[in-house]
This record gives C-alpha cells, structure tokens and sequence, in this order.
C-alpha cells in the first residue's frame, strides 16, 4: 500500500516545483521582456486558458462535451462592455457580473444535462448560434455588425490600468486565480463526484450522487468563469464584434482542451498558448489556421488522449533521467525530497 | 418510519410488481416481503427475472405496474437516486466501479450521500471538508478492511483482479450502512474459496444489521447464507420457503433440471 502511494507523491512534489516555476516566470516575464505585443499576446493566452479551464472542468472532469463555451464567453464580454460604457458600473463589478450573467444563462441549459454524448453536444452548439444570432442582430443593444466601441481600460480601485504591464498582471492573476481554485476540486468530494459521473453515471446514481444537479453545477462553474474571461477580453482589447463569437470559437476552446490533455489543468493553458499564440506568431498560417489545429490535433491524439500535458509530462521525467545520469549530484537531494 | 416499519417485520414489500420489454413480461405480478435483518435469496434459471426484479427494487427500471413498499414509504415511483438515499444500495452483476480512482476512492463515492461538503468547500478547504474527507476516509478504510482489501486501498479499480473487484463494489454498496443491500451475483466468476469468502462476508453484514437481497447461481452460497429464498421462473414467483424447502420443492426441481421426458424433447 505505502509503496503503490510513493509514486503519487512524487509526482505531486514534481508538479508543485514546476508550478511554482510557472508563477515564478510569470511574475517576472515583464520586466526581462516588456514588449507590448508579447504581453498582450500572453494576456489573450490567459484569457482562452481561462475558458479552457471551465471547459476542463465541464468535460474533462465531469465529462459533459459542450461546443458552446463561446456563447458564455460573449454573454460576459456584452455584459461587461455593456455595464461599464452604457450604465457607469466599475470593472471589478462589471467582471463579476459578466460571470453572473454567463452563469444564469448556463442556467437554460440544465434540461440538456440530462442529454449525453452527441445530444449534448448539438443542443450546446445550437445554444452558441443562438446567442451569436442575437448578438449579430440585436444592434440597439450590441452594436450588431458594426461591432461594440470605445469599451473602457479595466480599472482597479480607481486606478486605471493603462500599461500592457499591469493589465497582464491582471489577466494573468485571474488565470491563475481560477487555475488554483479548479486545482483544488478533484481531490474533493464534489471532484470525486463528478469524476465518478464521467466515468459511470450508473454506479454514481445508485450510490446516491445526485447526478443531474451536479452536472448542473458543472455547467455553472464553466459559464461564470467563460463569463469572466469575456470581461477581461473585452477590456483588454476593447472592441467586441459579433465574429469573435461564433460557433468557430467554442470549437477553438474544444480544440485548447483536447490538445492540451482532457482532463488536465495545465493542459488547458498549454492548449490555449498553442491556439491562441501559434497564429499570432505564424502570421503566415493565418487563413489556415483552423487547418493547423486540426493538424496539430491529430498529431497529439496520435501521442495518445492524454495530450500535450501527458507529452511535457514525459519529456520531463526523461530530461530528469539525462539530467540524474549527467550530474550524479542531483540523485540524492531528490531521494531526499521523496 | 423505523418505528412504524419495525413493528411490521417486513423491510421491504413488493406487490404484484410487473414489468414488461415491448412484448416480454419480464417479471410477472410478482409478490416479494422481506424481513428486517434477514438474508434474502433469489434465485431462478437464465432469464426467469431476477436481475430485472432487483433493478425495479434499485429503482433502475420503473414497474409497469405493482406497488414497491420500503418501510413505510412507498417507492414505487421514486427515481435510483432517492432510493439510494433513502438507504438501499446494490451491486451489479456486470460490476460498475469506477476504473480510474482508487479503491478507496471508489468506496468514498458510497459516502457521498452521507455529506455535505460541496464545490465551494473545496476551494475554500473548509473545517467541513476537512472534518468530513477525515470522517470519509477513516470510513471508507474500514469498509476495504471489512470486506478484506485494506491492503491495496491505493490500487487503480480497474487494475484489481476479479474477485477483488467483486469485493470492492461491495464495500462502495456496504460504506454507508444501508438499510437495504442488493446484491447481483456477487460470487459470479468466482473460485470456491473465494465463494465462501463471499458467504461469510454476507452473514457479516447481516449481523451488522443490513438486509440483504441476493441474487446467485451458486448454490453452496444461496442455501449457506439465506434465511428464506424465492424462486422466480419465467417472470412469475414459483416457489417461496427455507432453503430446506426450497430444495424439496418439486416445482423447483422441475424448473431447474426439467422433466426427464421433457428435457429430451427439447434435446431432439
């Protein structure tokens, strides 16, 4: 027993250092590189890993499929655009009610929980067009076509973030915020419990989950945070038009998590930086982009389901292996840390 | 209710319960009481409606007529989830554990029902869920070590054998100390000592104070462990007695080997 439990641990240690290498990067990426267009780049990336990360929970841990995240994302980014130009809200209320507003519409689709597989599925992406329909259409309240202008800068008591800097902080704080508030959720008894629906909906109904109300939540879990992400992308890039929320784009959010690894946190960032700055930097791939991630998808699901996650993973023990046989030193102070 | 149902003996009554597949009647205005604290066997040839039966008592299958009474709460209409709340909790014949958790993992999900903590909970790391993860631990061990798997407790569900497979979807089922245990052929692809661990496991959890409702071929395990035993052939209640009786029964006999000269036309 203790022996078949030391490999968790380990890992767990392994996992902690390289977070706190991640945050630790973060923190320090604008001051070795404050070019304007990489934090804004990496501000888009935190943002999609935001959705993602909603879409990992609702899929990856619960396993409800739903191609509708972009719906959510743009409820939030409308609301939040909304409130803050046409009725004066502040940004942190603005952003806290773009999730509401996202997770009060999830709320329509709780007769769908019942619905699995494909069934949900389509009744997501219809959600999806439906709200795009509306966003496209209803002009007096979105702007239709013409797109939303002149959405302020965030601000945060009372001070405006004006920098690239500081709004990175902010959008990459929320990231964060939200990647430690979801990694807290499988060890629990609601991340038990939604596990076990995934994996047999059957067994967790005959020991008494309540099921449907669960994957309920699950949905409202993933659509504030959606919600939230439109905030932020609203106020960072401060124009919304119709076609950043089609059904392309809860296709694009599936693809973050799917190349990311299904079912892992770190996994949904990793997807979002593929699919949010590979065309950024490619800017040849752009017309071809949609091509690339399906290129791509199909290369990582030849690695296996586990995704780009399960592929660093491995990379990593096998440069910790080179690393352990080329500086011998470096064995015993891990032994230790075991 | 526990005083009211008590005084009746019976934990669980069905009545004339029906159900019916397009044409098929599956189970056939069967009648079934069980009694408080007893060992229940069910048993019948290959398609006679005895996992059909367990699944309408579970509340998987809604009857297509009948009335199912558990206490004194009728749970006819009621949906899996609220029996399993209420206190009845089963296995399944084809085993359904969740493959990628744990054992012990999987006899938390048991516990689910029993507490409280939710999403919010766990992101806060409450003095709830802390309180409730212990609780749910120290609970979820002592059922492994009850049923006999305290030593793999950290093992992959879908990495045990079979017949600890067995064994832990009866700890998930036993966790909460049901009322009501539905057991689906618990000893199926099992060796003989394996069988008879099954057995004594059972009177086990009868001396807990569980009733058990067993369906098993076995029927060294069958005859050993219940305290009366209904027979089920083509849907309908043949028989209903002590396993003593159950055993002269010559309606059973017949169901089980067949009439000589019948079994020989059917042969031909």
């Amino acid at each position: 027993m203790t022996h078949s439990s030391v490999p968790g641990v380990r890992r767990s240690v392994a996992a902690q250092r390289v977070t706190l290498l991640a945050v630790a990067a973060l923190i320090a990426l604008p001051w070795l590189d404050a070019d304007k267009f990489t934090l804004h780049i990496l501000s888009l990336i935190a943002i999609a890993s935001i959705v993602a990360m909603g879409l990992q929970v609702l899929l990856g841990y619960s396993g409800q499929l739903s191609i509708g995240q972009a719906a959510f994302y743009g409820i939030g980014a409308y609301t939040s655009a909304l409130l803050t130009t046409k009725l004066g809200v502040s940004f942190p209320l603005a952003l806290f009610a773009a999730g509401v507003a996202a997770a009060l519409a999830s709320l329509l689709m709780v007769p769908i929980t019942r619905l699995t597989g494909a069934y949900l599925a389509v009744a997501t992406l219809g959600f999806s067009i439906i709200v795009y329909l509306v966003i496209k259409n209803e002009e007096w309240l979105t702007g239709g076509s013409y797109g939303f202008i002149s959405i302020p800068r965030a601000d945060l008591f009372g001070h405006v973030l004006r920098d690239p800097i500081s709004s990175y902080y902010l959008n990459v704080g929320v990231a964060a915020i939200v990647y430690f508030i979801f990694a807290r959720i499988p060890g629990s008894r609601f991340g038990r419990a939604i596990n076990a629906i995934r994996q047999d909906p059957d067994a967790a109904l005959a020991s008494g989950i309540r099921v449907t109300l669960l994957k309920s939540e699950c949905f409202v879990i993933a659509a504030f945070v959606a919600g939230v992400a439109g905030s932020l992308y609203a106020h960072e890039v401060r124009y919304l038009a119709p076609n950043d929320f089609t059904f392309w784009k809860s296709i694009e959010i599936l693809i973050m998590v799917v190349i990311g690894g299904v079912g892992s946190l770190p996994g949904a960032i990793l997807g979002a930086a593929v699919v949010v700055g590979l065309p950024e930097y490619l800017r040849v791939i752009g017309d071809y982009r949609m091509l690339v991630f399906g290129a791509i998808l199909i290369a990582t699901m030849l690695f296996g389901e586990g995704g780009l996650a399960a592929l660093c993973a491995a990379m990593g023990r096998r440069l910790r292996g080179w690393l352990v046989r080329l500086v011998p030193k470096l064995a015993p102070s891990d032994e230790s840390a075991r | 209710m526990s005083a009211a149902t008590a005084d009746a003996g019976w934990l669980l009554e069905a009545r004339g319960v029906t159900r019916r597949f397009g044409g098929l009647v599956a189970v056939d205005r069967v009648d079934l009481a069980v009694r408080r604290g007893s060992v229940h066997g069910l048993i019948g040839p290959n398609g006679a409606g005895k996992t059909t039966l367990l699944n309408l008592i579970a509340g998987a299958y809604r009857p297509s007529g009948g009335a199912l009474r558990f206490g004194a709460r009728d749970i006819t209409r009621d949906p899996p989830g609220t029996r399993a709340r209420a206190g009845i909790r089963r296995t399944f014949q084809n085993l359904k554990l969740f493959g990628e958790m744990t054992a012990l993992e999987n006899v938390a999900i048991g516990l689910h029902a029993a507490t409280r903590s939710g999403f919010f909970d766990a992101v806060l790391g409450t003095p709830r869920h802390r309180a409730e993860e212990r609780g749910i631990h120290e609970a979820s061990m002592e059922a492994l070590r009850f049923v006999g798997l305290a030593g793999i407790a950290q093992v992959r569900a879908a990495a045990l054998a079979h017949g600890h497979r067995r064994l832990l979807e009866i700890a998930r089922a036993i966790v909460a100390r049901p009322a009501l245990l539905l057991l689906d052929e618990p000893a199926a692809g099992l060796n003989v000592t394996e069988a008879a661990h099954v057995s004594e496991l059972i009177a086990r959890i009868r001396a807990g104070g569980t009733t058990v409702i067993l369906v098993e071929h076995h029927m060294d395990v069958v005859m050993g462990v219940s305290d009366e035993i209904t027979v089920l052939n083509y849907g309908r209640r043949l028989a209903h007695g002590t396993p003593a009786q159950i055993q002269e029964d010559a309606g059973v006999i017949e169901a089980y080997l067949g009439r000589s000269t019948e079994s020989e036309h059917a042969q031909a």
